[in-house]
């Protein structure tokens, strides 16, 4: 397999490019531990208003908190800086040189840029999660199980709406703003989905899947969810990835190049 | 002087109008946490009666008037002119007999927050519609009380923001140094919580930073809960930040110039 050579061998420049600003990492990683400070402030101050949010007490919040800051990283660290090049890249035509190459188009824009200090917060957000559940108890371990696969399913869920809506650059070129509604709704993860009135919740779940990545996971660890749900779940994740990739192909074969 | 502003608002008007798609995307931004926090709270405050004494409707109408006042408070200048710093486009500016910030990337905030209130207050409607909040307490004379109050904000605001701007003289850093300002006003000036439900240390540290004027203040003034003491006390404070930011952006913008040497020269 090339692959995993592919991946490493990026990782390795990437890493290379990340190290000649050191400084500039040890600022961003200690930015991120304030707004981690303010973020543990805004829970305890709910929690000293109300024993519960919308049924969930605190532990389970601290766990969707990580749940949220590992789809905040996947975003931060793969797929900003990968939008910014590939809108970059249909612009000036730069684009033809990352089709030409000899393997999955797609891949290789996902992965050619890493922001690689955003890894920081995937051992942060893990720590939150397992503190979260630990302390939340009466979790089996076939919960825990749905869990991640529910990450799993989640985060391609949204990767999906991403590839759908870079693709659609291909038809309305001027389209810079592709993927500002998903930036812009991505806070609304920080909570659970059931406290927002209807209007928003089935926007966040229907529209723009942010709560199928963090909401739902969640409620699957603390044994909400029918084993039905779960499954419907992963049968959407996996249409979803079908139809990304399709409308991926199709887009490719629109593409003529910026200069042509 | 006042002919060169009135023509930089038709130049600045222009240039912002071109981007009015762009600037409903920016408005996207600015609606999604304040309503996340108004879900929220709303929903403990209807479950709990009411917190320190707030009910669900004090939540609703504070982070509704919370986003028309950050949208005539907040400043953008670090966009407009931290990029020209650091590649050096701001010496054409100095040539020019006018002041580069007090004058164009002045009237160019001004023409953005125009500009978006315009896209802004047709989503309000629908936001109140769907909220229904009760506005009962704003009376006409606090709504007059609070036009000084928010225009000496935005001053401060604006002053502070392009002082933290003037740092790329010095650094390449400084998109890292405005979001650890920007960590700051979020704890201090009732951005995401209503400062009565913080806890009381930062209540009391906040009430004498320049901060709370940007929203906090404004927003309760509407809503007409402050007593005149507090009033009166924030009034004065607003004058006296608005000088203090008026000079820290005065000396420091002398001394960066005077550094300033520009790509190529």
């Amino acid at each position: 397999m090339q692959t995993p050579k592919l991946l490493l061998t990026l990782l390795k420049i990437n890493l290379q490019q990340e190290l000649a600003y050191r400084t500039d990492a040890v600022i961003n990683i200690l930015i991120n531990l304030v707004w981690l400070g303010w973020e543990l402030l805004s829970l305890s101050i709910i929690f000293n208003a109300t024993p519960t949010l919308g049924g969930w007490g605190p532990a389970a919040m601290v766990a969707l908190l990580g749940v949220f800051r590992l789809m905040n990283m996947m975003m931060a660290a793969l797929i900003w800086p990968a939008t910014e090049k590939f809108n970059t890249g249909v612009r000036d035509g730069t684009l033809d040189y990352t089709l030409l190459q000899p393997v999955n188009s797609l891949f290789l824009i996902t992965f050619s840029r890493i922001v690689l200090w955003r890894a920081w917060d995937l051992a942060l957000a893990t720590a939150l999660i397992v503190i979260g559940v630990s302390q939340s108890g009466g979790t089996t371990w076939l919960h825990v199980a749905a869990f991640l696969l529910l990450v799993a399913s989640g985060s391609l869920i949204l990767y999906s709406l991403w590839v759908v809506l870079i693709a659609i650059t291909f038809w309305l070129v001027k389209f810079d703003n592709n993927v500002t509604i998903l930036q812009a709704l991505l806070d609304t993860g920080r909570y659970p989905a059931t406290v927002y009135p209807v209007w928003l919740r089935m926007l966040v779940t229907f529209v723009v899947p942010i709560a199928v990545a963090t909401t739902v996971p969640l409620q699957a660890l603390r044994g909400d969810l029918a084993p039905w749900q779960i499954g419907m779940f992963l049968v959407i994740s996996a249409a979803s990835a079908f139809v990304a990739s399709r409308v991926w192909k199709a887009g490719i074969r629109r593409y003529s190049g910026a200069s042509s | 002087m006042l002919r060169i502003y009135q023509r930089l608002w038709h130049v600045n008007w222009a240039e912002q109008w071109q981007y009015r798609a762009n600037l409903l995307m920016y408005l996207l931004f600015w609606l999604v946490s304040p309503i996340v926090y108004l879900a929220v709270w709303t929903t403990i405050a209807g479950a709990q009666g009411s917190i320190n004494g707030l009910t669900a409707n004090d939540f609703a109408t504070y982070y509704l008037t919370l986003l028309i006042v950050d949208n005539l408070t907040s400043d953008i200048t670090i966009h407009l002119l931290a990029y020209k710093i650091q590649d050096g486009t701001l010496s054409g500016e100095l040539l020019k007999p006018i002041h580069p910030i007090i004058t164009g990337t002045l009237t160019n905030n001004l023409a953005f927050k125009a500009l978006t209130l315009l896209v802004l207050i047709p989503v309000w409607l629908v936001l109140c519609l769907l909220f229904q909040p009760d506005f009962s307490g704003v009376t006409l004379f606090n709504v007059l009380l609070a036009v000084p109050a928010v225009a000496l904000g935005f001053g401060i605001a604006f002053f502070i923001g392009a002082s933290i701007t003037c740092v790329a003289f010095w650094t390449t850093r400084v998109y890292s140094l405005n979001e650890l300002y920007y960590a700051v006003v979020v704890l201090f000036s009732g951005q995401f919580v209503p400062l009565d439900i913080m806890p009381p240390l930062i209540q009391n540290i906040a009430q004498y930073l320049p901060f709370q004027l940007l929203k906090y203040f404004p927003i309760q003034l509407i809503l007409g809960k402050l007593p005149p003491e507090v009033i009166a006390r924030n009034l004065a404070l607003d004058v006296i930040w608005f000088v203090a930011a008026a000079l820290l952006f005065r000396w420091i913008w002398r001394n960066g110039v005077k550094r300033f040497s520009a790509v190529g020269a």
